[in-house]
């Protein structure tokens, strides 16, 4: 049993409470607007959860990667790694919300929702049981569908959720099947147990094993992303809110990687066949064509949304290599998080674009580093951190995988493959990250400083301090993710 | 083990380490936010820094002097096994205080004389930058490390000697108009400073190599475990790729330290604000070189004693050194920007640092080069920083960078006129009372005793860049305060301009650094003495490098003078007093007139001709660098870039790639059901693959 104090419980009270909360102050109050009130509940919240996570990290009492477990849940080092790259997207979207949701209905709701799809974002990470992950899956999805269409008034927005709930819907209903398959096959809902079952299968059944191995990558590749499970993405990204946006990339993607590295990754293993290369095809396809549809796009945020599916594709190789290197999994876990604070802090910049000038197109971007300097420089390095430029953060985690594929090489041949895919991707993705700069600080040499919101301003400096200072320094990091990341000890190599 | 010694804790020692490199690099970065809050504090800000940073630099000082050290590290990049540290034995402890301590006087100085610049925040911002740099190479504990002070200092110095990027005629060096080969030699602050940058950098990608090529035998940069386990240079000497890696070492220190043939950056750094000057000159930058040959020489020297011979890296050095000295001299006799003329001595002064660091590797007695070479860096830094600040003065108050401009300002300048004639016999080697003379002496010594096969040729080039130095001291200062008015002074006075002192906060800074050279003279031989007890102990102790000790022999020479070569003595006497003599005949009695002199035979003409034209070094280096690159480059452009990358590959590619996006761009349709489709043919797909 767990204890009342480990942290997925204590997260769950924390952000369960306050969620609830909200709405039911909000009527007792009987006044519309103040968003700042409820922003600063839900910021305060949201603090304290990482707070925790944090203490649990530096007092112990965290396994070290215990990846299996007979309970639903298990508090351990990959859970709580996954935890604090979440909850720090979400403090990015409430932040960010200080702002955008200044003068729009129902604030508290809004917060509500954001804690609500952020305990189940968590949950996901923590699940060590096929059921608990399908429950925390849907609570983290079904509170982002109401939010991508929370403007109802405005159609991209009603556009943006009726498609991804009708791809989230599918992909729910997918992730059921595969876990009754899972289910009839071996008896069993908890992960441990079933990967046991499938080591030993009788061989006749394995058909049916890998049909359910491939529901999970289906499933779960919706939220991450992947080609071709990512159609919905680039519509939703651009016609959800900035911040909801936000959630869902930095965010909600990660808890697919997570579902995925439990599942998928760690139960293959037992299954004696090559899927690896799936995964490998499955990441150089999803990071070339994001990265190819990122060139031409001329919305801000669909452009990010582009090469949020590229970004998928190189985490990808971590786990399409994780059997044969070690760095594998290192690489992947680095890279979510470099990623959630790279993309979180990009889209919260377009919040600011948004809301200040209400442009979203690359044209009007023109002197932006004149108009918007501090929220400018912020999205430059975090383009620069995403294409990998060093001394950010984002070139380590790029090199850890990179570096790892080429490490994997000995063992398997296509994998340097993979790491010349990712390189000439990034190069690639420069492409457009440059034409952005470009606009910004080579044109519209006459532009006027405009006032820049406070709450972007804090994010930008947050992650600039983040993204410089870790990438001159990334020891702390590479240690923490050292920790984080499960080692394989199942040893049944395909 | 070092710190125990006079009861503090450990930690003391180390965090005064970091703190002397890290201060002035914090006082960069707040200072765009000083600047923004008040643009006249920005100075005592950087005043402040530099003078905490020179006090955690002082207290490590009793530390030096019993030899321990404090070795630091922690982690850097774990996964790589890089370690960030700091290294502070008695040769970076001393170092450290030399540089933290003139720049802070030159950061006093420099209050006076950037004040009302409008840039002034950059100017701070980058000076800051400058010294946090330097002492990150003095502090490092390994190559990469050092390499990252490196690259800083080259682009702080590219930032500041083009620091008036503007480009008005008042801050351009040259001649106006003058031609050398048909190439001008006139230039202006943007364009030296980024003459500076690329030929120190051809230095920097030499040093890059060599680091790398150790780092791939050895597997680690740090200088400390390169002398634990000299495995390495065992199986790198054995593929002979020993000698060849140092030399690519000791190329970086020859870009950095305006070694022949990478000099010819240094004369056109004096576009920037002459403080910058004093510091590339006495402080950070050129000591830059010299500090990494004193770094990397005894671990070479050590590698000897475990059979891995090594005396081509010492001779090249000895080289390279003897031949800078020399040269630079030559030319610093004739020019006459006065800045340059202190420009060309600081070449030729550094050529004789390395010079003796050579003949340290190739004597028996290491330690006594060694100590010769770092006993002149010191000496050298206190008259070098006041005669820069002074020229400085001068410049601000005449408005002119040519000599010939100036002209008998004794009267008016009293203070300046003292302090400068302090600084210059330093440099001259004024016998007995400066500290000059001691160090060139024990230079003289060095090379004198050394045995090896060169030491006499190289003795007489010693011997005659002393008399060269000497006797341009002597011009300069002749032609600066001696004779009578310049015309252009004359008009300036005309118009009502008034020649008067410099400001206190300019004239104490270089007073101090004269006084010093004179006072630190006086006790100069005992300061020599124990420097050099206390490298003997640190080289045993590091490097295991034993000095033999010889008896003192029965000298003709008096008590006070115990130790001292008799040779060598001699030597310096007679070079102080042939130089100043000769530079006294021609520039302060004005007995005879030097451009009728150099005029009265075609042989003197000539050879003034070539040295005025640098030996043509510069115009050779911008014929074959520069201008030819640029005639292939035109070429290349209009036969090859224009058809071949043009029209195949970019617009190619772009039609390539933009036709790719738009098949992408084909797939999202925005209609859900296509989407649906394409979601189920993915779950197909990914069970096919799984099932092949």
């Amino acid at each position: 049993m767990l204890e009342i104090s480990s942290t997925p419980l204590v997260i769950i009270a924390i952000l369960g409470t306050v969620g609830i909360l909200l709405p039911i102050i909000s009527i007792a109050r009987k006044e519309k607007g103040s968003n700042s009130f409820y922003a600063i509940i839900a910021f305060a919240a949201l603090i304290v959860s990482i707070g925790y996570v944090a203490y649990q990290f530096v007092n112990g009492n965290i396994l070290p990667s215990a990846l299996f477990s007979e309970d639903v849940l298990v508090d351990d080092a990959f859970g709580g790694f996954f935890a604090i790259a979440m909850l720090i997207v979400a403090i990015f979207t409430t932040v960010g919300s200080f702002n955008y949701m200044r003068k729009k209905n129902y604030p508290a709701v809004y917060y509500s929702l954001i804690l609500l799809s952020t305990i189940g974002m968590v949950l996901v990470a923590y699940s060590t049981d096929l059921v608990m992950l399908f429950v925390a899956w849907e609570l983290m999805s079904i509170p982002t569908y109401v939010l991508a269409g929370f403007m109802k008034k405005n159609p991209s927005s009603n556009e943006a959720a009726l498609k991804y709930f009708l791809f989230g819907a599918l992909s729910s209903a997918i992730i059921v099947y595969g876990i009754s398959l899972s289910y009839g096959l071996t008896g069993s809902t908890n992960i441990g147990e079933v990967i046991q079952g499938y080591a030993t299968l009788d061989p006749s059944l394995l058909p049916l094993a890998l049909l359910s191995v491939g529901m999970f990558i289906a499933g779960f590749g919706f939220k991450m992303g992947l080609v071709p499970f990512h159609q919905w993405l680039p519509d939703t990204y651009e016609g959800a809110p900035p911040t909801i946006t936000t959630l869902l990339a930095a965010g909600t993607k990660k808890a697919g990687f997570a579902a995925t590295i439990r599942i998928v990754v760690l139960g293959m293993v037992v299954l004696n066949l090559d899927w690896t290369l799936a995964l490998g095809v499955i990441a150089v396809m999803t990071m070339t064509i994001g990265n190819i549809a990122a060139i031409m796009q001329k919305n801000l945020a669909r452009m990010l949304a582009y090469s949020s599916i590229a970004h998928a594709g190189y985490i990808l190789i971590g786990l399409a290599i994780s059997p044969y290197s070690s760095l594998g999994l290192q690489g992947s876990l680095y890279h979510i998080l470099n990623h959630a604070v790279m993309k979180g802090m990009a889209f919260i910049a377009v919040t600011g674009i948004i809301t200040t000038l209400a442009v979203t197109h690359i044209d009007k971007l023109k002197g932006l580093g004149r108009r918007m300097p501090i929220t400018a420089l912020g999205l430059i390095i975090s383009l620069f951190a995403l294409a990998g430029v060093p001394p950010l953060a984002g070139f380590w985690s790029k090199l850890v995988l990179f570096g790892g594929a080429l490490d994997a090489g000995t063992t398997i041949w296509w994998a340097p493959w993979l790491a010349i895919a990712g390189v000439l991707n990034s190069a690639l993705s420069l492409a457009y990250y440059g034409w952005i700069t470009r606009k910004m600080y080579f044109e519209g040499e006459n532009e006027k400083r405009v006032s820049e919101p406070k709450s972007i301003i804090a994010i930008m400096i947050f992650s600039i301090v983040f993204l410089v200072g870790f990438g001159i320094y990334p020891d702390p990091i590479i240690k923490f993710v050292e920790f984080a990341t499960p080692t394989f000890s199942l040893g049944v190599m395909p | 083990m070092a710190t125990e010694a006079f009861g503090l804790p450990f930690e003391v020692g180390a965090s005064s380490a970091w703190l002397i490199w890290i201060l002035p690099f914090i006082a960069a970065l707040i200072m765009p936010g000083v600047g923004k809050i008040s643009k006249r504090s920005t100075g005592y800000v950087a005043v402040g820094f530099a003078l905490m940073s020179a006090l955690s630099a002082a207290s490590l000082l009793p530390m030096a002097l019993e030899a321990h050290e404090v070795h630091d590290q922690i982690s850097w990049i774990s996964s790589i096994g890089l370690k960030a540290g700091v290294l502070a034995d008695p040769l970076s402890i001393i170092m450290a205080n030399v540089v933290a301590w003139i720049s802070f006087l030159i950061m006093i100085y420099s209050t006076g004389y950037m004040k009302g610049d409008k840039s002034i925040t950059r100017f701070w911002f980058w000076m800051m930058f400058f010294i946090g740099s330097m002492q990150l190479i003095v502090l490092s504990d390994n190559l990469l490390q050092v390499f990252f002070g490196w690259e800083g200092v080259g682009l702080a110095s590219y930032a500041l000697i083009s620091f008036w990027y503007r480009d008005k005629k008042k801050d351009h060096v040259g001649t106006e108009g003058r031609t050398v080969l048909g190439l001008l030699d006139y230039y202006s602050p943007t364009h030296a400073g980024m003459k500076a940058f690329i030929m120190t950098k051809v230095g920097d990608v030499m040093m890059i190599a060599g680091m790398l090529l150790i780092f791939l035998f050895a597997g680690t940069f740090g200088f400390r475990e390169l002398m634990h386990d000299t495995a390495w240079a065992t199986s790198m000497s054995a593929q002979g790729l020993l000698i060849p890696a140092f030399v690519l070492l000791f190329g970086g220190a020859i870009g950095k330290s305006a070694q022949f043939p990478l000099n010819e950056w240094l004369l056109e750094a004096m576009t920037g604000p002459t403080a910058v000057s004093a510091l590339i000159h006495a402080a950070t930058m050129v000591k830059a070189g010299v500090f990494l040959v004193m770094r990397l020489a005894p671990l070479v020297f050590a590698l000897s004693a475990a059979g891995i011979l090594a005396d081509q890296f010492f001779e090249i050095i000895l080289l390279v050194g003897a031949a800078t000295a020399l040269l630079l001299g030559l030319q610093g006799m004739v020019n006459s920007e006065i800045k340059k003329v202190l420009a060309y001595s600081t070449g030729s002064q550094i050529g004789y640092m390395m010079m003796v660091l050579g003949i340290a590797g190739l004597s028996e007695q290491f330690v006594n080069g060694f100590t010769a070479g770092f006993f002149h860096l010191i000496s050298h830094a206190m008259f070098k920083a006041s005669l820069f600040m002074a020229a400085g003065s001068l410049l601000h108050v005449v408005g002119s960078r040519f000599m010939t401009d100036m002209g008998g300002l004794r009267k008016h300048m009293k203070k300046t006129y003292a302090f400068m004639w302090a600084a210059g016999l330093g440099l001259m080697g004024a016998p007995f009372i400066t500290t000059g003379f001691w160090s060139k002496d024990s230079i003289f010594g060095a090379v004198y005793t050394s045995g090896h096969e060169w030491a006499m040729p190289i003795f007489a080039i010693a011997v005659l860049t002393a008399i060269i130095t000497a006797f341009y001291t002597t011009r300069m200062l002749g032609l600066v305060f001696y004779g009578s008015k310049s015309k252009h002074i004359q008009k300036m006075e005309e118009e009502g301009h008034h020649i008067h002192e410099a400001p206190l906060s300019m004239w104490v800074p270089y007073g101090i650094l004269a006084v010093l050279t004179i006072a630190i003279g006086i006790i100069g031989l005992s300061f020599e003495v124990g420097l050099h007890e206390l490298f003997t102990e640190y080289l045993e102790e590091s490097f295991g490098i034993h000095s033999i000790h010889h008896e003192i022999e029965n000298s003709i020479l008096p008590g006070f003078l115990d130790g001292i070569n008799p040779v060598a003595l001699a030597a310096s006497l007679a070079a102080f007093g042939i130089g100043t003599g000769l530079g006294y005949v021609f520039y302060i009695g004005r007995w005879v007139d030097p451009v009728k002199f150099v005029n009265s035979n075609i042989f003197f003409y000539a050879i003034h001709k070539v040295i005025l034209n640098r030996f043509y070094l510069n115009a050779i280096i911008y014929w074959c660098f520069v201008v030819a690159p640029l005639w292939l480059s035109r070429g290349v452009f209009r036969y090859f870039e224009k058809t071949a990358i043009d029209y195949g590959m970019n617009s190619g590619l772009q039609k390539a790639v933009g036709w790719s996006a738009k098949v992408v761009q084909g797939t999202q349709t925005g209609v859900a059901q296509s989407y649906l489709f394409v979601f189920g043919a993915g779950l197909l797909f990914v069970v096919l693959i799984l099932l092949i």
